[in-house]
């Protein structure tokens, strides 16, 4: 009995020792590939360092410095739907970086639509802070909020006092309020979808077809809303005022 | 009951044939079929419109005719009427289509023959001729039922200046499906609107009107003279006639508005006058440097985010242009800042707004700015020239000087944004020209790669750091409450401790002497001291009898009760014994089973 006791406990070690010094490998070489990538952005080999920040996104490395970097790889390459797509990206994880605001304005600045984001209805206006903090923010808040509600909680029971039912009320409000913002930032993420026209030039079509009327034209950079899609199609707006259908090969998001 | 499958037949029956009857086109009793067109009057004005009727007799359900090509006419549909007649056991059906035809032109027209085809054969009407005259003039202090105006705030405007084009219906009666089209010369002026129409009352020469208002502003975009051409309204003019209901008991309830009494539309098509306008060209004399046709009255604020901030950061320049006139067309795009900056321009926001009867708005601009050195910096004023048409001159307005503190940052790349036309030395002096604008330069902490993933980990993660602290709070409120009522509930802390105390005590006395009767007593007294606890009893004074008419007053079990007295009556005999021997700790055992099976 005690020998398998101790071969069990050794393999559980064994196993937490082998995937820490394999989390450890990759971390140290995700760092190696980004100085590369940073390293060949400086020599103004932007299609080399475009390449390995495409390949580190490819292989699920998501972070808002990795689209911001990869964005100015694609404005050096003179790509600036691509760029404009990656700062999208990267603002939804990095919401208050004013160089990543600053490149996305000059990269909207450079394209001939020049349309910028659109804030998404009445909800996001009214909670004014969901378009600053990022969804992992929003739920680090909701997880604090929430500890905190439920301590009060126990302090109220303990302690019996006016004071503390009063705070707990507040936390109680506080943490709805972190809830139901956390749940509109969810919401908006999954279901309010923005793209970015690829092509030089885009006809917007009044149906799913090219023989359609062409209700307005659309060009590279253009930052639209995706409403509906399927494997073809996609029908977009832009502004609120004027939407229309796109083939989807035109787009990315 | 034979008769009622013989009913059903018969419905069966009769339904199908009279929805065949009501429904098929079939040729009337009379045979003798006829297409007639007439309209309500031949000779009426621009303003009016004729009512023309179609009428079939002689046939049910018949298909809808042919109208003629009415070119110089708007035609509406205003509705089918059927209608069935019996004279002396003859039926007459008959089917009307209603037109309504409002004429665009003036003079004499003449509507064709009106075609159906029913069966193969042709049916025509005969041509009805109409002559529509000139709109009669109207003439001052007229009590007129309904009436139009239209005005400028100014015939002779300035080029880019705001002209209130107003048009205004006077009504005495009820009015409907109103229709209203302001047209305009798209090559001499720029439309906004001015919101919804007003709706206000007024007397006129002693009689009340309805009036009802609509503007627009028009900013001439041309310099020259220019026609508004009229504005056309179309609408139904509602006429309640009362019916001579006086004598009938019933007349006061249906003359009540609710029941509206005898109603007629009548269509009318109102015009209003044209309208010159004579643009006149901005004066010359004044007119400063770079002037950019921005007419009206202006102001002009500027604000920065932060006024001291690190080398390398950024803050954001807010110009708020604000005002009655064109402010849309107002721009900054090639805003000189001197060479202290890099300037990153945002899309401007408009936001309209009116005031009074004029349009107006806020234009804000907001630009990102990066110093190129560090130390004070100041943004110096901006101006913005306009020509204010109310005091016929141009004014200068300018936003206050802005002063900025720039720290030396700790940035490792190099913008490479400027190129020093001199000596690197001089690069704090102004001869640095920018050559080009480009972006800031992208992100080299190594540590802030670190992958944020919303993946299925991170969710767990979030799950369990919302339950966690629910089922925490779960134990705690119950380990709580728990010690809230040891405290305040004496009975119920006795309840709870009473296994344990006896348990213990039990224990205290197994390394005892065995055989002193003494032994025994205090044997029998943790049993009643057990049952005291229990029970919430003061003092252990009871017999072994007392305690089982307690207990039975109780929830235990008759054979524990019958366990407790034969172990207590055991003790009681014990007690008056010679020699107590308990050398295996056979009655501390047995009485330690008891309680333990009192627990249960």
């Amino acid at each position: 009995m005690k020998t398998k006791k101790f071969f069990i406990l050794w393999a559980i070690l064994l196993t937490i020792f082998i995937s820490t010094s394999r989390v450890e490998a990759q971390k140290k070489d995700i760092s190696s590939q980004v100085t590369l990538a940073n390293e060949f952005y400086h020599e103004k080999n932007y299609q080399a360092a475009a390449d390995i920040f495409e390949k580190l996104i490819d292989q699920g490395e998501t972070n808002g410095f990795l689209y911001y970097n990869l964005g100015n790889t694609y404005m050096r390459l003179g790509n600036t739907g691509r760029a404009i797509l990656n700062y999208l990206r990267a603002q939804l994880l990095l919401p208050r970086n004013e160089n990543l605001d600053a490149n996305l304005r000059y990269a909207i600045n450079q394209t001939q639509d020049q349309l910028s984001p659109s804030r998404g209805g009445l909800i996001p206006s009214l909670l004014f802070w969901v378009d600053s903090i990022s969804l992992i923010e929003h739920f680090d808040i909701l997880i604090l909020f929430n500890i905190i509600f439920w301590c009060i909680c126990i302090g109220s029971l303990y302690y019996r006092k006016p004071l503390w039912k009063s705070l707990k009320k507040i936390s109680m409000a506080i943490l709805l309020l972190a809830f139901f913002s956390t749940g509109i930032k969810y919401y908006l993420l999954s279901e309010h979808k923005i793209g970015v026209i690829m092509d030089k030039k885009v006809d917007v079509k009044s149906d799913r077809n090219t023989q359609n009327v062409t209700l307005f034209e659309l060009h590279e950079g253009a930052i639209i809303a995706v409403n509906q899609e399927d494997s073809e199609w996609a029908h977009i707006s832009v502004n609120s005022d004027k939407s229309g259908w796109i083939p989807i090969e035109s787009i990315d998001y | 009951m034979q008769n009622i499958p013989k009913k059903k037949l018969q419905s069966w029956l009769i339904v199908p044939a009279i929805l065949i009857f009501i429904f098929i086109p079939v040729t009337s009793f009379s045979s003798n079929i006829q297409l007639s067109a007439s309209v309500d009057k031949n000779q009426l004005t621009i303003e009016d419109s004729i009512e023309l009727s179609i009428k079939i007799s002689g046939v049910r359900n018949p298909p809808i005719p042919k109208l003629p090509p009415l070119t110089d006419f708007k035609v509406r549909s205003t509705g089918t009427q059927s209608s069935t007649q019996i004279f002396n056991s003859d039926m007459q059906v008959s089917t009307t289509h209603k037109y309504l035809l409002t004429p665009k032109i003036e003079g004499n027209f003449i509507i064709g023959p009106v075609i159906m085809n029913l069966s193969g054969s042709n049916y025509q009407s005969d041509p009805i001729m109409v002559t529509i005259n000139k709109a009669n003039p109207i003439k001052p202090n007229e009590n007129r039922s309904v009436y139009t105006e239209t005005s400028v705030s100014k015939k002779t405007p300035y080029i880019n200046e705001q002209v209130v084009y107003t048009f205004t219906l006077f009504r005495k009666t009820e009015a409907r499906n109103l229709n209203l089209s302001m047209p305009y010369d798209e090559s001499f002026f720029r439309k906004e609107n001015l919101g919804k129409a007003k709706r206000y009352s007024r007397v006129i020469n002693g009689i009340a009107y309805d009036v009802d208002e609509v503007s627009i502003a028009l900013f001439p975009i041309k310099i020259g003279e220019s026609t508004i051409p009229p504005s056309i309204m179309e609408l139904d003019l509602i006429h309640r006639t009362q019916t001579n209901r006086r004598r009938d008991p019933f007349s006061r309830f249906f003359n009540d508005p609710f029941f509206g009494g005898v109603t007629q539309n009548k269509h009318k098509i109102l015009s209003t006058k044209s309208i010159k306008l004579n643009i006149q060209p901005l004066p010359k004399k004044g007119k400063p440097n770079g002037f950019k046709n921005f007419v009206g009255q202006f102001s002009i604020t500027a604000t920065v985010g932060k006024e001291s901030f690190d080398a390398g950061d950024t803050t954001t320049l807010t110009i708020t242009v604000s005002g009655i006139g064109n402010v849309m067309d107002v721009s900054l795009i090639n805003l000189n800042l001197g060479d202290q900056f890099k300037i990153y321009p945002d899309q401007p926001i408009f936001t309209k707004s009116i005031h009074g009867n004029q349009i107006g708005g806020e234009k804000i601009f907001k630009f990102a700015l990066v110093p190129f050195t560090t130390g004070r910096q100041t943004i110096s004023s901006i101006s913005l020239n306009y020509f204010d048409p109310d005091k016929k001159k141009y004014n200068t307005i300018s936003t206050n000087p802005i002063s900025l503190t720039i720290k030396p940052g700790t940035g490792t790349e190099n913008l490479n944004l400027v190129q020093s036309g001199v000596a690197p030395t001089q690069q704090n002096g102004s001869t640095v020209s920018i050559l080009a604008r480009d972006i800031l330069p992208i992100h080299t902490r190594v540590e802030d790669f670190k992958s944020v993933t919303f993946d299925k980990n991170q969710r767990i993660m979030y799950m369990t750091g919302i339950l966690i602290p629910i089922l925490i709070y779960l134990i705690a409120a119950g380990y709580i409450r728990y010690n809230h009522k040891m405290n305040e509930d004496k009975s119920y802390s006795r309840r709870q401790v009473a296994h344990r105390k006896a348990m213990k005590k039990l224990d205290q006395l197994s390394v005892s002497n065995p055989e002193s009767k003494d032994f025994v007593r205090k044997l029998s007294q943790i049993i009643r001291e057990y049952i005291g606890d229990k029970l919430n009893l003061q003092g252990t004074a009871f017999t072994s009898k007392e305690v089982g008419e307690k207990l039975n007053k109780n929830t235990f079990a008759d054979d524990k009760i019958f366990a407790i007295k034969k172990l207590l009556e055991k003790f009681e005999s014990m007690q008056y014994m010679p020699v107590v021997a308990d050398k295996d700790h056979r009655l501390i055992d047995e009485t330690a089973e008891l309680l333990i099976n009192l627990e249960k």
